[in-house]
C-alpha cells in the first residue's frame, strides 16, 4: 500500500503530520491525523499560586 | 553577496518566537530582500524531505526555538545543525528550556497518566496512551518518544550564538539579523540581542534601601509604582537576570517584577541561585525561625526561581526518591 505522509502541517502553531494511505488504485483508503507533542502543561500547572498563572498559560500557544 | 538562507524551526514551542519575528512588521520585507528562507513552519510550506534534500551548511543561519522534548525535536535539531553554519538557540526555550521546562519538576510517566487518563477533561475509556509504533490496518504509524526529561537545545548539539527572551523583543531581533546581513556577529557561544548586565542596571525604580521583614504576592498589598519590587518584599528577578529585553525593561513598564526569561547575567551560570543568594542578602534579620518565616512567604521557589531555565540550571531536574 502506498503512503503519502505530510509532515510537518504547516503554516499553524503547533505541531502534526497527516498519513495518508492508497489502495492498488491509487485511491484514499485511508488517513490519520496525528499529534507528534505534548508538553504537559495540564500537569506542571498543577500546585502553582494562582496569580503566577496568567504569566505561564500564554505559553501554551503564543500565535 | 548572494542571498543569505535562513531556515527557522521550532521545537517544544508556542510560537511565539515565530511571531516576534513576524512582529518585526514592514522590516519583515528587508529580512525578506536580504534573505531566502528555506524551512519555516509556521508561516511556509516546506517539509521535512525538503529539508533533507538541503546541502550541509547550505543554510547560513539557523534560529531555533523552542526545547528539546521528544525525539522529532532532537532529530530536527540535529538534522537542521548539519545543514546550517550558525545555529541560534532563539528564545528562552532553546537557551534554558523555557516554561515546558517547568515538566521537568514531574515524572514523564505522571505526565503522560495525567494528561490521558486523570485530568477532569479526558474520558479515556479504552486506556489509551500515545505509542511510538501502531499497527492500524493500513500499515503503521510513528510518534516520537516522549523524553522522561525536557532538554535545552546546546545539551543536544552544537549551539553557535544564544539570543534570549519569551519572546525574544522583536527590535532585538532586527539588530541581531543586522548583525549577520553585515557579518558583525560577536565570538562563537554569545549571547546576542541583550546586554551584558543584570535588569536592574536599566530600571528606572528608586532603589532605598533593601532589608525586607517579609515577601508577599502581588495580591496581598498595595505596592508604591515607584520604588524598586524586591524593596517592597516582592520577588523580581532582575539581580539575576539579563538586561536588553527594552528600556525600561518590558515587564517592570507594565508595572510587573521581571520574571527572568532572558537568563542569568554574564558570569552567572545558575539564575536561580544566583536570585537565592540575592534573597538572602535582603532578608533583615539575624534570627533563623524568622528568616524561615521570611523564606516561607515565597509560594512557589521553584516556579520563581527558575520559571524559564530549570533544564539550564544546575538541578536540572527533580531528583526523585
Amino acid at each position: 500500500m502506498k503512503t503519502i505522509s505530510i509532515d510537518p502541517i504547516t503554516r499553524l502553531e503547533g505541531h502534526g503530520k497527516i498519513e495518508i494511505f492508497l489502495n492498488d488504485q491509487g485511491d484514499v483508503e485511508n488517513a490519520y491525523f496525528q499529534v507528534p507533542e505534548l508538553r504537559g502543561f495540564e500537569v506542571f500547572c498543577l500546585g502553582r499560586p494562582v496569580e503566577v498563572l496568567p504569566r505561564i498559560v500564554p505559553r501554551i500557544c503564543g500565535v | 553577496m548572494g542571498k543569505l538562507k535562513f531556515a527557522l524551526y521550532w521545537g517544544a514551542a508556542c510560537g511565539g518566537c515565530d511571531v516576534a519575528v513576524v512582529d518585526t512588521h514592514e522590516k519583515l520585507l528587508d529580512i525578506a530582500a536580504a534573505a531566502d528562507i528555506l524551512f519555516w513552519p509556521i508561516a511556509m510550506d516546506f517539509k521535512y524531505h525538503d529539508v533533507e534534500e538541503i546541502a550541509d551548511k547550505h543554510v547560513d543561519v539557523c534560529l531555533f526555538s523552542g526545547a528539546v522534548r521528544n525525539s522529532e525535536n532532537e532529530h530536527v535539531a540535529h538534522l537542521l545543525r548539519q545543514k546550517s553554519k550558525v545555529m541560534v538557540a532563539f528564545g528562552a526555550c532553546a537557551q534554558l528550556g523555557g516554561i515546558p521546562g517547568l515538566a521537568n519538576e514531574k515524572r514523564r510517566q505522571e505526565i503522560l497518566d495525567y494528561v490521558y487518563h486523570g485530568s477532569p477533561s479526558t474520558v479515556s475509556q479504552k486506556g489509551v496512551y500515545p505509542q511510538e509504533t501502531t499497527s492500524v490496518p493500513e500499515g503503521e504509524l510513528r510518534l516520537p518518544k516522549f523524553y522522561d526529561t525536557v532538554m535545552t537545545l546546546d545539551q543536544v548539539v552544537d549551539v553557535d550564538y544564544y539570543l534570549p527572551g519569551c519572546p525574544p523583543e522583536s527590535a532585538r531581533i532586527l539588530e541581531v539579523v543586522e548583525a549577520i546581513v553585515t557579518g558583525n556577529l560577536p565570538p562563537k557561544g554569545a549571547v546576542v540581542g541583550a546586554l551584558d548586565k543584570a535588569l536592574c542596571d536599566s530600571c528606572p525604580r528608586k532603589r532605598e534601601e533593601k532589608k525586607v521583614k517579609a515577601f508577599y504576592r502581588p495580591q496581598e498589598i498595595l505596592f508604591d509604582l515607584e520604588r524598586c519590587f524586591l524593596e517592597q518584599g516582592l520577588i523580581c528577578l532582575g539581580p539575576a537576570t539579563r538586561g536588553g529585553c527594552s528600556d525600561p525593561p518590558r515587564c517592570i513598564r507594565s508595572n510587573m517584577p521581571c520574571e527572568g526569561c532572558y537568563g542569568p547575567p554574564p558570569d552567572v551560570t545558575d539564575q536561580g541561585a544566583k536570585m537565592l543568594s540575592a534573597v538572602g542578602s535582603i532578608i533583615d534579620s539575624q534570627d533563623p525561625s524568622e528568616i524561615k518565616k521570611v523564606i516561607d512567604g515565597i509560594v512557589d521557589p521553584l516556579g520563581t526561581f527558575y520559571r524559564f531555565g530549570l533544564p539550564a540550571s544546575a538541578l536540572r531536574k527533580k531528583r526523585f526518591a
